[in-house]
């Protein structure tokens, strides 16, 4: 056991330390040299060495990955040049959360719809049922999100006025107004998993129900929607929880362009605004939250595995 | 356990005009255009136990599903008659099915490892029919399910209730599986194959177990197995099946000492007896469902078969106590 998890730890550590040289070497290899571009077009000699010294970049390129990776770990990301914000203070303080939260209503939304519409399709399997369930699973699928996005805005946001267009108002400052601004968004950006939930339930579902331990259930007299939602979707959820791990890069991409369309202020829209500005250190972050965030996912979709299935549990 | 009799010496009294627990009468199962099971009859007293004998795919563990009711229509059609305690089952509402699932008839599975959920506790499971036709409350359900699994034979219950089934042995979960097909001390014990997934010296003990819960419950168990020495040797009465019919039935014994039908003396020389180095195995095999004989449907393997054999269905007859289907008996 405790091989496993120290095998688990040097893993992530691996891939923490790939990241962090990747989003260092972004900067490094980012056109433009930032002493100049600080000093302005008139400098002299020696106030460009002396800045140079200064910011340390006069030290080997180790020397300045290991002062910059402990200024990251302390929270010190710079400055932003062109607001002059605190950058840990726009990423993790201000765009984490809206990213976060976009994620988290996206993905209820596609599990509240996602499981029941592929429960009915392995159920009524070849009927119009399943017919029906699949073509919207693949439907969603294909509907590119800026496209969905702004037919929802011109439906419901414009036409009908039934949701905001645009904006957003934190959840965890105004709940309901929150919701509200969140909904269209969360249903653009979900729409795109229903499909994906909605397909992983169909097939995992009919492969279980083919077990011999559903056919037990039913002979212990267990009633049909009992041995479906218990016996049956208990042993679908681990087939679930892994695509959903797999998937959370579509999800963040999807986040991105949920975000531009719908002028929410997520690390999508952070980053975004800081490549047209060509604020590279700002790209980094998002460079450096986005790769935390995704081995966060897989750590969590790894505790989850243990939870979800006995056989993995170690005692 | 020399002989039937010796085992269940109730079979000897039971009296022949007693109302049966189960009545098959003219049964039949179609699946589409194949008739899976055709024109199958049995009776079975309470108390008594029947083993249905034959080779892979003659019907036996079909049979067994349709009579727990976990082959109904619309997965397939069933025409004649299962009468158990007096209700037909064939027209049985599906709620009322549910009823007697696990609580009058329980069913033992041939793979103990596949047949248990493996994302619930052994405990959970057993306590399932507990709460469903028993009602118990939980705390109930806890002392009984340990009672259960101390009647099967499991050590420390009281430990192993909240084990998953993947911390058991194979034997192990054979004895859960039995625990839940006798958590409400059913009137039908069903055993589809209930050693066959086991190591041999575990077999044994398996079969012992379910005879001895069986006896003490005073229930009746039909018995689905393809070994006919073992079938005799463990069950009151033996009904030989062959591509979805029933071609020999009667007291295990009898079947055993004088078999009358031609697959029957062929599956009895099968059997490799200590000492002998005789093994005749019958040639061929069962046909497919979509091309059954019009007739008997052995008669393409049958060393006796005749003219007739390959034309008419032959019709069971009453012979020495037993049924027997075959144009030429002997």
């Amino acid at each position: 056991m405790f091989q496993a998890a120290s095998a688990k730890l040097a893993q992530t550590l691996l891939v923490l330390l790939i990241v962090s040289a990747a989003s260092f070497a972004f900067l490094k290899l980012a056109p433009g040299d930032p002493v100049s571009i600080m000093l302005g077009s008139d400098y002299s000699k020696a106030s460009y060495d002396q800045l140079t010294h200064e910011l340390g970049l006069d030290q080997p390129v180790v020397f300045q990955y290991g002062n910059w990776l402990a200024d990251f770990v302390r929270g010190d990301w710079g400055t932003s040049y062109i607001t002059n914000q605190d950058i840990f203070e726009l990423a993790v303080m201000q765009a984490l959360p809206v990213t976060l939260t976009l994620a988290a209503l996206s993905l209820l939304i596609a599990l509240v719809i996602g499981i029941p519409t592929g429960v009915l399709a392995a159920l009524y399997r070849n009927s119009w049922v399943d017919v029906l369930a699949t073509t919207l699973a693949i439907g969603g699928n294909a509907f590119p999100s800026f496209y969905l996005g702004i037919l929802l805005i011109w439906i419901f946001g414009v036409d009908l006025g039934w949701f905001p267009a645009l904006g957003f108002v934190a959840p965890w400052e105004d709940f309901w107004q929150g919701l509200w601004h969140l909904t269209l968004p969360a249903i653009t950006l979900g729409a795109w998993y229903v499909g994906l939930i909605a397909r992983i339930t169909r097939s995992s579902l009919l492969e279980v129900l083919g077990q011999p331990y559903i056919q037990a259930a039913r002979a212990r007299g267990e009633p049909g929607w009992r041995v479906v939602w218990v016996h049956g979707m208990r042993n679908v959820l681990m087939p679930l929880v892994t695509v959903i791990g797999l998937q959370l890069g579509g999800m963040l991409r999807g986040a991105v362009m949920t975000e531009v369309v719908f002028a929410l202020p997520g690390l999508g829209m952070m980053v975004t605004t800081a490549v047209l500005n060509r604020e590279y250190i700002v790209v980094q972050a998002g460079i450096m939250l986005t790769g935390l965030l995704f081995v966060a996912v897989n750590l969590a979709v790894d505790q989850t595995y243990q939870f979800l299935d006995p056989r993995l549990r170690r005692r | 356990m020399d002989t039937a009799v010796a085992l269940n010496p109730r079979a000897a009294d039971v009296p022949e005009s007693r109302e049966p627990l189960l009545e098959v009468s003219d049964f039949s199962l179609r699946r589409g255009q194949a008739v899976v099971l055709d024109g199958v009859n049995l009776a079975l007293q309470p108390g008594e136990t029947l083993g249905l004998i034959g080779e892979s795919g003659a019907g036996k563990s079909t049979l067994a599903m349709a009579l727990i009711g976990l082959l109904r229509a619309p997965e397939v059609q069933l025409e004649g008659s299962l009468c158990f305690r007096g209700t037909e089952l064939t027209r049985l509402r599906e709620a009322d099915y549910r009823r007697l699932r696990g609580n009058k008839i329980g069913l033992i599975f041939q793979d103990a490892t596949a047949a248990l959920n493996p994302c619930f506790t052994v405990g959970e499971q057993i306590a399932e029919p507990l709460k469903r036709h028993l009602g118990l409350s939980k705390w109930d359900r806890r002392e009984r399910a340990a009672e259960l699994m101390h009647s099967v034979g499991i050590p420390e219950p009281r430990l192993r209730l909240d084990a998953y089934p993947h911390e058991l042995s194979g034997g192990m979960q054979q004895r859960v599986m039995i625990a839940i097909a006798l958590a409400c001390n059913p009137e039908l014990l069903l055993a589809d194959e209930p050693t066959s997934a086991l190591d041999v010296t575990i077999q044994a003990q398996i079969m012992e177990l379910i005879l001895d819960r069986v006896r003490e419950l005073n229930s009746s168990a039909i018995f689905v197995l393809h070994d006919l020495a073992l079938g005799a040797q463990v069950c009151d009465r033996i009904a030989v099946m062959y591509a979805g019919q029933i071609v020999e039935e009667g007291p295990s014994e009898r079947v055993l000492a004088s078999p009358l039908h031609p697959y029957t003396r062929g599956l009895k020389s099968c059997v490799v007896e200590l000492g002998s180095r005789r093994l005749e195995p019958i040639p061929g095999q069962i046909p497919p469902l979509d091309a059954m004989p019009a007739g008997c449907r052995f008669a393409p393997r049958c060393p006796k078969a005749k003219a007739i054999c390959g034309e008419q269905r032959p019709q069971a007859e009453i012979r020495d106590g037993r049924q027997v289907a075959c144009w030429f008996i002997d």
